[in-house]
């Protein structure tokens, strides 16, 4: 199985998420991840959508069926190598009275992790990395109790210098966003 | 901005009274030049049809008895007069019903708006009385759908909404308008403007250059190269520039079974339609050509059977509007993305003068082993009426130029066999969803788009009882459509695959009919019953002559199993004479 990360630009309307998933879903194809924002164009949506496939051609139709949406503007397929990419996770973790105390040092230098909240008896760290440094981290602290923990979808972009809306039409006049 | 006389009028007595969502709807509707609605009232649409009422005199709405037949009547219009098909229903099981229709055209890409009544917008959600998430239930079968919610929308969605439904590959869009969206005032002054293009959806009509060159190279190259079109051809009605392009390559060419009429079957490059029950020399030669030019068409499974023993030793050049479909089912050594008829125009100058005789002839041979086995047996006057024999008589009494629609079964492939289609737009078959119950509304829909063509539907007993209800619109209409049962007591596809495949273990499909006579004068049709040959032709003439909604039926052989056929999942050359 190949990981995919399939970028999807769209116009901010409403249901165009649903129009893209069932694509995926009637394919029978899940879901690993999936995060939404404005990209720098006003009313563009950018969709991050990570799969796992065995076959290439398979993930191609894929796209090909995506770009047919009418809301939707452009499709992209990227192997991992193609972009560079990142997930944010956060951490929950208890500090009783007596507990071993966390080890703060480590956490920043060695995993590069913050604590971004603490009240007396819990903090919270954030940890920004990869699927795998998120889950390798995840080990180092489990020996802490773990309350909480979630990850985010991937933000990804490629591996070029231009971005990719450029690619998008250019016919209309568009709004940046900031 | 243009609007018609009857807002100017309404404007000039009532300046400050803008539009209503559903007057807003209505003029829409003739900015798209509409004038024929397909419809069901109820509820959540009634403001709608409140608007309607006063634009009779140039919308004309048929009430039909199910909103199914509504979208299949839409359909129907859409195939013969290339234009919108537009249907209208109520909120809920009015929009549920209508999953089918859509379902249906977005498989065989025919174009339609479906209009479809909402509860308030401040009760979406909330289960109220006959609110259903249409958008959800139809989004994965429209090409596009919006929820209105607000009457200023109304001109500019539904300007997309036919842009949308008619070009590129057509298909169906679904409107859905809230009621209160309908009752409001828009809050300024209707105005319209025509979409011809969208900047997320804006189909390649003229293909790349360096494409049409690597195609031509192909085409030129090839020595035993052979055409199949499908309904492709007739959408972008590009009969006239394909029968050129034929002509000057002198390549065989073959149809897909919605591309049925694209060429006269009189055309001596035409070798017939190819398919699990198409022609024996169409379908085993994609196993001989070295170039195999698709136009049109999307590799069905029903055409390719098992499709990677389908022209493995072919190059393939594919000349398709949606680049979804390249490499979809069949990977194109040249595809050709764009509009059928810009192709073969622009192709026209790149490819050279041909004469296959020796290749064609090839194809010719394997006539003779198909007339024997198959079509003598099917047309030989002994025993009970077989379904060859009435297709092949309202073929010679309709000169092979009536407009053909067909329900899904065996008479379906029968009548695409046996009628000698010498007009385009002719053979109108629910191909992709293989809609049981098309036929009726369909026939009417067609009637409706092609008045001054004899309509003549073929329908087996099981599909004419689906929608039989629609015999009150085709009555109600007055429209002369000629509908045809032919009469097997059967479902007679399933009980061949189940005397074929399954051992002749006949489960559940032998019927139990009703009086389809009675029935039919019931609803206000003439009627007649055949039984016996020696009264087919004159029950024919009957029927061709009458100027009213007729319905015949014909009692045929009970168990006819149609050949060739190419099992399912099986390759093209595993096709079976019997």
């Amino acid at each position: 199985m190949t990981q995919y990360t399939i970028c999807v630009y769209g116009e901010n309307a409403v249901g165009l998420l649903n129009k893209i998933t069932i694509i995926f879903t009637r394919r029978r194809i899940n879901i690993d991840s999936l995060t939404v924002s404005e990209t720098v164009r006003k009313g563009v949506s950018r969709f991050t959508i990570v799969i796992k496939h065995e076959k290439r051609e398979e993930v191609e139709k894929l796209v090909r069926q995506i770009r047919k949406v009418v809301e939707v503007l452009a499709v992209f397929g990227y192997l991992n190598h193609d972009i560079v990419y990142n997930e944010i996770a956060l951490f929950k973790i208890p500090t009783p009275v007596n507990a071993k105390p966390i080890d703060i040092d480590t956490i920043n230098k060695v995993y590069k992790a913050w604590v971004v909240y603490w009240e007396l008896d819990y903090v919270v760290i954030e940890k920004t990395g990869t699927e795998e440094e998120i889950f390798e981290f995840f080990r180092y602290l489990k020996p802490y109790g773990i309350t909480e923990f979630v990850r985010s979808g991937r933000v990804a972009v490629g591996k070029t210098p231009q971005g990719l809306v450029e690619y998008i039409p250019e016919e209309m006049e568009w709004e940046y966003a900031v | 901005m243009k609007t018609s006389e009857e807002t100017e009028i309404l404007e000039a007595v009532e300046p400050a009274r803008f539009l209503s969502g559903g007057q807003a709807l209505m003029e829409s509707f003739l900015q798209e030049g509409v004038d024929l609605i397909f419809g069901y009232p109820g509820g959540a649409i009634m403001p709608i049809y409140d608007a309607l009422y006063d634009y009779t005199d140039r919308i004309n709405h048929v009430l039909v008895r199910h909103e199914q037949g509504a979208g299949h009547a839409a359909e129907g219009f859409a195939r013969t007069s290339g234009k919108v098909g537009v249907c209208m229903a109520t909120s809920g099981p009015g929009a549920t019903n209508l999953v089918t229709p859509i379902a249906d055209a977005i498989i065989d890409c025919t174009p339609l708006v479906a209009i479809t009544g909402q509860v308030f917008s401040g009760l979406l959600g909330t289960d109220a009385f006959q609110e259903t998430d249409v958008i959800g239930v139809t989004t994965p079968i429209c090409k596009w759908n919006y929820q209105v919610t607000d009457p200023d929308e109304i001109p500019e969605v539904m300007a997309k909404a036919f842009f949308i439904a008619r070009s590129g590959k057509p298909g169906p869009v679904l409107i859905d308008i809230t009621k209160d969206a309908q009752v409001k005032l828009m809050t300024r002054p209707f105005s319209y403007k025509k979409v011809e293009k969208l900047i997320s959806y804006n189909p390649r009509i003229s293909p790349k250059p360096d494409q049409l060159e690597k195609a031509a190279e192909l085409i030129n190259k090839a020595k035993k190269p052979y055409i199949i079109f499908g309904h492709g051809v007739l959408i972008s009605q590009a009969m006239e520039e394909f029968r050129a392009f034929v002509e000057k390559t002198d390549i065989p060419c073959a149809s897909t079974l919605l591309g049925i009429s694209g060429i006269s079957v009189d055309h001596p490059n035409y070798m017939g339609w190819l398919g699990m029950h198409g022609m024996y020399a169409p379908n085993v030669m994609t196993d001989k050509c070295d170039v195999l030019i698709a136009i049109g068409m999307r590799f069905d499974d029903r055409v390719t059977g098992d499709a990677k023993r389908f022209a493995p030793q072919a190059k393939i050049v594919h000349i398709e509007i949606d680049p979804a479909e390249i490499n979809k089912i069949k990977n194109a050594d040249a595809p050709v993305v764009g509009d059928a008829r810009e192709a073969l125009k622009l192709l026209m100058p790149l490819v050279k003068e041909g004469d296959f005789t020796s290749w064609k002839n090839e194809f010719k041979k394997l006539e003779a082993p198909e007339k024997e086995l198959v079509t003598d047996r099917d047309l030989k006057a002994e025993g009970q009426i077989k379904m060859a024999e009435v297709v092949k008589m309202v073929s010679e009494k309709t000169k092979g130029e009536a407009c053909i629609v067909v329900d899904v079964g065996q008479h379906q492939m029968v009548s695409a066999r046996y009628y000698d289609f010498r007009k385009p737009h002719s053979y109108i078959a629910s191909g992709g969803l293989g809609t049981m119950g098309y036929a009726i509304p369909a026939a009417l829909g067609a009637k409706f788009g092609a008045p001054d063509r004899e309509v003549v539907a073929f329908i087996g007993d099981g599909c004419f009882q689906m929608t039989i209800q629609e015999l009150g619109t085709i009555a109600q209409s007055g429209l002369p459509v000629k509908l045809v049962i032919l009469n097997n007591n059967f479902l007679g596809m399933v009980r061949q695959w189940q005397d074929l495949f399954f051992e002749k273990r006949y489960s559940f499909v032998e019927l139990q009919n009703p009086d389809f006579i009675t029935i039919s004068k019931g609803f206000g049709l003439e009627a007649n019953r055949v039984t016996e040959r020696e009264e087919l032709s004159r029950a024919l003439d009957e029927m061709l002559a009458s100027d009213k909604g007729y319905v015949l039926e014909v009692v045929v052989e009970k168990e006819e199993n149609i050949f060739p056929m190419v099992p399912a999942g099986t390759s093209v050359s595993e096709i079976r004479l019997k």
